[in-house]
């Protein structure tokens, strides 16, 4: 069906964005396939090599509390226990979430900080892309009209690896993030490797900031290189502007949280009392 | 029913259980509320057949009998509501909200109730009505 009707169908899963899409007008289709009881879409395994596998149709309370994500990848739990509101994240699923291509939610810089791939299926096969292949731009995405994002795969964390994922929100009653930052990295002796420093909610499209991942390659982790890296990704984005924050208003507070971001995961993690 | 009806439409229109409310009707306020097999969501971004074979809770459902439940009871001793437009999506969230954490803290109340809006009271005298409601129901 959905590869006869193109683009005037639309898949619903929770409904939570296509609901609202469709109340605004923005978009008609004359057909919705729900796809919210299909069992092949729903549960979340973990295996030692390959990692977890999120069905497409979990909640957002359901990443939230759910065991195996705790235990492998708490961040992401952490993550999810602040997406939007109780409401939206008992209807919304991780899967809708990413087709949506929104830049103003928490999930995909998340993901893509911690090298998650999506699996995408349609008649003529599977496609597995990266989240950087996934996500091309504001509200768009890689997926074609025929496809079905079925999984999210996220591989095991590297051997002593950390991450940390935090958000600002302009006012404390904000459901979207307007800045948010993931961070994953290595310590060796309180020196950080292999970092990987994602920024979404302020771009089109959450990124890697590779220039300031590679300042931060092999050293120590301090208040200092925190707020020298923070400088580096604050000039490297390029700022959304609108109604709820201007390019520059943005471009600031990505600094901020930038270095926030790191300095707790160095005190978490790197050390950071003993150099500061 | 038309497969295009709204999970809120069909509470009040078709079955006519005008507890629940329509507020924004895009998802913001909460006022539409209801508990879907237990879960807090929003019916006005939910289409009535996604819930069929479901247990849908509203507001209706709270009194047993007369009795009112604590909830009811403690926002009207507290002064939870004002013009009480927003009550019921207060109430089932708030109803959620005790069933995930029996003793909540001020924060994990806020946290529980930041799907909903209210205009009136200031939310002060909600989180209290939820305080007392739990210690009516749990104890201290």
């Amino acid at each position: 069906m959905l590869a006869d009707l193109g683009e005037d169908c639309r898949v619903m899963a929770g409904g939570t964005a296509l609901m609202l899409v469709m109340r605004q007008r923005m978009l008609n289709p004359s057909h919705v396939i729900a796809v919210d009881q299909i069992a092949a879409l729903q549960g979340i395994d973990w295996d030692d090599r390959e990692g977890l596998r999120i069905g497409a149709l979990s909640r957002h309370a359901d990443l939230a509390c759910c065991d195996v994500i705790k235990t492998h990848h708490p961040v992401l739990a952490e993550m999810a226990a602040q997406v939007a509101n109780p409401q939206v994240r008992n209807q919304g699923t991780l899967g809708g979430n990413l087709c949506y291509g929104d830049p103003s939610t928490d999930p995909p810089g998340l993901l893509m900080a911690l090298g998650a791939k999506v699996v995408l299926q349609s008649s003529r096969g599977q496609r597995v892309l990266s989240m950087e292949e996934f996500l091309l731009d504001f509200f768009a995405t890689a997926i074609e009209s025929d496809e079905l994002l079925v999984d999210v795969r996220v591989p095991p964390m590297a051997a002593g690896s950390h991450a940390q994922y935090t958000r600002f929100k302009r006012t404390a009653a904000e459901h979207r993030p307007l800045v948010s930052v993931s961070a994953v990295a290595q310590f060796e002796h309180g020196h950080c490797q292999d970092v990987r420093l994602v920024i979404g909610a302020s771009v089109a499209v959450p990124r890697r900031i590779s220039q300031a991942e590679q300042f931060l390659q092999g050293k120590r982790a301090s208040a200092d290189v925190a707020t020298q890296a923070a400088d580096i990704v604050a000039q490297a984005i390029e700022p959304l502007s609108d109604l709820r924050g201007s390019a520059d208003y943005r471009r600031e507070m990505v600094r901020v949280q930038t270095r926030r971001t790191l300095q707790a995961l160095f005190a978490r993690w790197g050390s950071l009392k003993e150099s500061a | 029913m038309p497969a295009r009806r709204l999970l809120s439409d069909f509470l009040r229109d078709d079955l006519h259980l005008t507890g629940t409310k329509r507020g924004c009707e895009t998802g913001t306020c909460g006022a539409c509320s209801v508990l879907i097999d237990g879960r807090l969501v929003k019916s006005c971004l939910s289409l009535a057949v996604q819930a069929k074979g479901r247990n849908i809770q509203t507001v209706e459902g709270l009194q047993s009998g007369d009795r009112l439940h604590p909830l009811q009871e403690s926002f009207m001793n507290c002064g939870g509501l004002q013009c009480g437009y927003c009550t019921p999506g207060f109430l089932m969230a708030a109803c959620a909200l005790l069933e995930q954490h029996p003793r909540p803290t001020e924060a994990q109340i806020r946290e529980g109730l930041s799907g909903n809006l209210c205009r009136c009271t200031g939310y002060t005298q909600i989180v209290e009505s939820v305080q007392q409601a739990a210690e009516t129901m749990h104890g201290n």
